[in-house]
Formats: structure tokens, C-alpha cells, sequence
């Protein structure tokens, strides 16, 4: 326990009153009453988090259940505007000639190729002004990646806490050995969808592979082929994000296949944050390598006090480490000095982004939810 | 040494919190600034390409784009040219395209807007037959595949 109580409001005090700013757009309005409930229940939540991050001084728990409710609620906002706007949760011809397909963050690896060499994203979305835009969402991840690293799939991809989600349901692993070889994949997946949109002008990835379409949106099942893709998404949600994370208590799609993880794990080498090892307090347990959901802590690394350019910064070792050998870092601050300093930054920083980037759905979410309700 | 990357460290550190507390604020202004970069356009696979002509009727207008052969280095061998109707389409749709605009009619094209059906029929060699034809919101939009004679052509030579 932290136990200073001040210590932990005055933490907190920052956080409440720009998330205020945020959530509410700087004046409340209390019309709605469902609306200014979800407010209120949004704002009072993610404080309580924020709070209870700096009271407790655990990280992972609390923000763990933002980064899960962020993962829910995206998907619902995003499945709920798409029912609306289309009766379905599947996306037809007229949608793609129309550009009206919604963006997300994944297909960000297969049109870096294509802009480059024909000066245009290909992908049917709108580049500003509508729903899911390609230009803000290019922008929060280049944001985040350059701020966070690898911290983006633990503090602001919201497909990111469907895996976290699924990887807390068992308390033990039923699959304890897994080889680590396999957190290589995401980089040969990149080069393949990378290679394979350029040459055919489509985002591979997200025709074929992507298991998130199954909480979010596909193609309408009009043909073999489309029949074909629609059971490939449902598979890979099932078993990479469903079954093998209950299974590991890893995150097995962020490990293996995400070609997004790959990139923020090079954008791990940018980012001013990372996680330091104090070798005068370790005792070599262990315990950090067997909790860490990304395969970023390997027993060679521990030996050598180093943390692998995997780690997504989402504190379940620290917060794991009796010893208390394990912490948030700086780059350049030697391990084991200003352990506090540099928590406080980094938590600032990354709950700020995921506070601000989630409310939006969240408050939508409970907004819904409560007239259902009432 | 060992201060100046302590220094350098805590800098880039609050640089990147400064980065985030500035973001939110000027969101709309950084993925406006975003959209205006030189590859911010959608690619024409998707677009539907550049409106070549335009015919105006009393409640349709039918709008015929250049055709699309656009490939990652080159043209492609294949393509479309895809032709919308926008307004008030009526039930049977009846045109004939003259795409290239070298005079002579590229093919015929008829859809019965009830029964979703479309027919064509090609005038020329290089249309291949329908890729899409589909209702749209603003009315109908069908895709013709074409075959890219000058890049055929310049493969013979």
C-alpha cells in the first residue's frame, strides 16, 4: 500500500480536472439525464483508477479494467453505429464504392507501401469528417506509438483488451509451456500483409485475417469466397483470442499475430518509458517472466537485468515483483533511482491518453445501455 | 555522461507527456494537417477513379469515370471503369458508354433496379464483362472490368 491518502488525491487532482475538461467538453450539460449519468459514471470511474493506481500502487489491476470496458465499449459503439447506419453488422459492395468502411489502427502496416509508391491509401474509408476517419486515426497512433512504444497495446488499442480480457478469465495455466520463438511471428506476418497489399492494392490483413472483424464489422456473406473469410475471422477470434489466451494467460493474438504489435515494438527503441530491472533486489524468481502476457521477460533477460523491446509497458510484472526490484523507467535513469519519479510520469502520461481515448466510447456505452434500461 | 543521459531521459520524458496534453486539445487540427498530405487521398480502386463526363437528365445523372488500371509501380493488365447514376435512377436503366471518348459506343448497359439484374453487352474487345453493379445510396453504381490494351500492347512490343 502507498497509504498516503493527500499524496494519492494530489496525484489525482491533474487527471480529474483535465479529464473533466475532456469528458464533459468544458461545459456540462445536464438535459439528458441519461447522458449526463453516463457522463458522471465515466468520469468518476477512470479518477477512481487513476486514484487507486497512485493509493494501492499497483498498476496492471486498474488499468486492466479500463483497457478491457475501453475494449467493450468501442466495440459496441462501433457495432451499434454500423447497425444504425446499415441495418447490419456486415459491410456490402455499395459500402466499399461509397467509402464508408470505418478505419481502425490495424491497417496502418499494409498502406505505408502503397502511399509511399502510389501517393494514395487504399483502403475504402473516409480520409476526415466521417466515422472512424483515416487521418485521426493515423494521427493518435503515430502519437501514441512515438510516446508509448509498444505501450499503445496495453494503454490504447482497443482490440487489445479482448485478449487482456480472456487471458484473466482462468487463475492458472492449463498450458504452462509455450515456446517464446513464436512472438517472431507478428514480424513475418507484417512483411507478408505488408508485401501482399502492396502487390495486390488491398489490406490483406483486414480481408482475410483479421479475427477483430468478428466483434466489429465483415464483408456480407454473398459468396464461397466471402463464406470462406467469414469463418477464417471467427476462427482466429475463437482460438487466438478466445481459447489460447484462457488457456496461457497470455495474450496470444498480440503475441503471435498482430502486424501492428510488430511496428510498436520497433517504436519501443523511440519511447521515453520502459521497465527497468534493479539486479541489487532481484532474486531471479522469476515470477515477472511467468505473468508477462507478451513474452517480453525471458529468464536469460532477467540474469542480464534486461527487458526485451516486446514489453508493452502494462506493469503486470512490476506489480507481480515482490522484491519491488522490477519498476516503470526512463531511458538514461539508471535502475533503481527514481523509481517514483519515473512511475509518475510515465502513469500520467499513458492514463491520460487511454482516459481521453476511451471516454468517448464508454459514455456512448452507458449512455445506450441506461435508456435501454429506463 | 551518465547525468547528460539522465537529463536527455527526463527531457524526452516530459517532451512526450507535454506531446500528449497538447494532442487532445488540437486533435482536430493535427488530423486536419494530417488530411493534407500528399498521400492522403483514397486510391481510385476504391474511389471509383476521376469523373471523366458527366450526363445530366431530368432526374439522373449519369456519370461516366476514367478507367482504373492503377498498380503498385505500373498499370495493370486489368481494371474497370465504373459508371454511377445518381438521383432519381428510374426502374430499368438503359445506356450505352462510350468511355474512351473516341466516338464509338464501348458497350451497352442495362439493369432492372427491382430485380437487381444487370446485362451488358460489350462493343468493344477490351470490356471483359460486370465486376459490380450494386444500389447505392445515391443511386446505382456498377463496375465494368476492362482489359488495358495499352499495356498489353506495350508487353507485345
Amino acid at each position: 500500500m502507498n497509504k498516503s491518502l493527500g499524496k494519492s488525491l494530489l496525484y489525482t487532482l491533474p487527471m480529474f480536472l483535465i479529464t473533466f475538461v475532456f469528458i464533459t467538453g468544458g461545459k456540462p450539460d445536464f438535459s439528458d439525464p441519461a447522458n449526463s449519468i453516463a457522463i458522471l459514471l465515466t468520469f468518476l470511474g477512470i479518477n477512481a483508477l487513476y486514484f487507486l493506481m497512485h493509493y494501492t500502487g499497483k498498476t496492471d489491476a486498474y488499468r486492466a479494467i479500463l483497457f478491457i470496458i475501453f475494449a467493450l465499449a468501442l466495440s459496441f459503439t462501433l457495432i451499434s453505429n454500423i447497425i444504425e447506419t446499415r441495418s447490419s453488422m456486415s459491410f456490402s459492395q455499395a459500402d466499399i464504392i461509397e467509402c464508408k468502411i470505418p478505419f481502425c489502427h490495424l491497417v496502418i502496416p499494409m498502406m505505408i507501401i502503397p502511399a509511399a509508391f502510389t501517393k494514395s491509401i487504399i483502403f475504402p474509408g473516409s480520409i476526415i469528417g466521417g466515422f472512424a476517419d483515416i487521418s485521426a486515426m493515423v494521427v493518435i497512433w503515430l502519437v501514441a506509438t512515438i510516446v508509448l512504444g509498444r505501450g499503445f497495446c496495453s494503454w490504447g488499442c482497443f482490440y487489445g483488451g479482448w485478449d487482456d480480457g480472456f487471458s484473466r478469465l482462468r487463475k492458472k495455466r492449463v498450458i504452462k509451456k509455450i515456446s517464446d520463438f513464436w512472438k517472431w511471428m507478428p514480424f513475418a506476418v507484417l512483411i507478408m500483409v505488408s508485401l501482399t497489399a502492396a502487390l495486390t492494392l488491398v489490406p490483406t490483413y483486414c480481408d482475410w485475417i483479421c479475427p477483430f472483424k468478428a466483434v466489429t464489422e465483415f464483408e456480407k456473406v454473398t459468396s464461397v469466397e466471402s463464406a470462406v473469410k467469414a469463418g477464417v475471422f471467427v476462427s482466429l477470434f475463437g482460438s487466438l483470442v478466445v481459447v489460447l489466451p484462457v488457456m496461457t494467460r497470455k495474450r496470444i493474438q498480440c503475441s503471435f499475430l498482430c502486424p501492428l504489435g510488430a511496428i510498436n515494438t520497433l517504436s519501443n527503441k523511440v519511447t521515453p518509458f520502459t521497465i527497468k530491472i534493479d539486479k541489487n533486489l532481484c532474486n531471479d524468481c522469476l515470477k515477472c517472466v511467468e505473468v508477462c502476457p507478451l513474452f517480453a521477460l525471458t529468464p536469460d533477460g532477467i540474469k542480464n537485468g534486461k527487458v526485451s523491446v516486446f514489453c508493452s509497458k502494462c506493469g503486470k510484472c512490476v506489480d507481480a515483483c515482490t522484491k519491488k526490484a522490477i519498476h516503470f523507467g526512463i531511458k538514461g535513469i539508471p535502475a533503481g533511482t527514481m523509481k517514483n519519479f519515473s512511475r509518475n510520469i510515465f502513469l500520467f502520461t499513458s492514463f491520460l491518453f487511454i482516459a481521453i481515448f476511451s471516454a468517448g466510447s464508454i459514455v456512448n456505452t452507458l449512455k445506450s445501455l441506461l435508456n435501454l434500461i429506463f | 555522461m551518465k547525468k547528460i543521459k539522465i537529463i536527455a531521459g527526463i527531457i524526452w520524458a516530459i517532451l512526450g507527456l507535454i506531446l500528449i496534453l497538447v494532442f487532445f486539445p488540437g486533435y482536430n487540427r493535427f488530423s486536419s494537417a494530417a488530411s493534407k498530405l500528399p498521400f492522403m487521398k483514397i486510391n481510385p480502386r476504391y474511389t471509383g477513379g476521376e469523373i471523366a463526363f458527366e450526363e445530366i437528365s431530368v432526374n439522373c445523372t449519369l456519370i461516366t469515370r476514367k478507367p482504373v488500371f492503377n498498380g503498385l509501380f505500373k498499370e495493370r493488365k486489368t481494371g474497370f471503369v465504373q459508371i454511377d447514376w445518381r438521383g432519381n435512377i428510374p426502374e430499368k436503366i438503359v445506356d450505352t458508354i462510350d468511355f474512351d471518348a473516341d466516338g464509338n459506343p464501348d458497350f451497352a448497359i442495362s439493369i432492372d433496379t427491382r430485380e437487381s439484374t444487370t446485362r451488358l453487352d460489350p462493343w468493344s474487345k477490351n470490356v471483359e464483362g460486370i465486376d459490380v453493379s450494386t444500389p447505392t445510396s445515391y443511386g446505382w453504381a456498377a463496375r465494368v472490368k476492362l482489359r488495358n490494351e495499352r499495356r498489353i500492347r506495350s508487353n507485345e512490343w
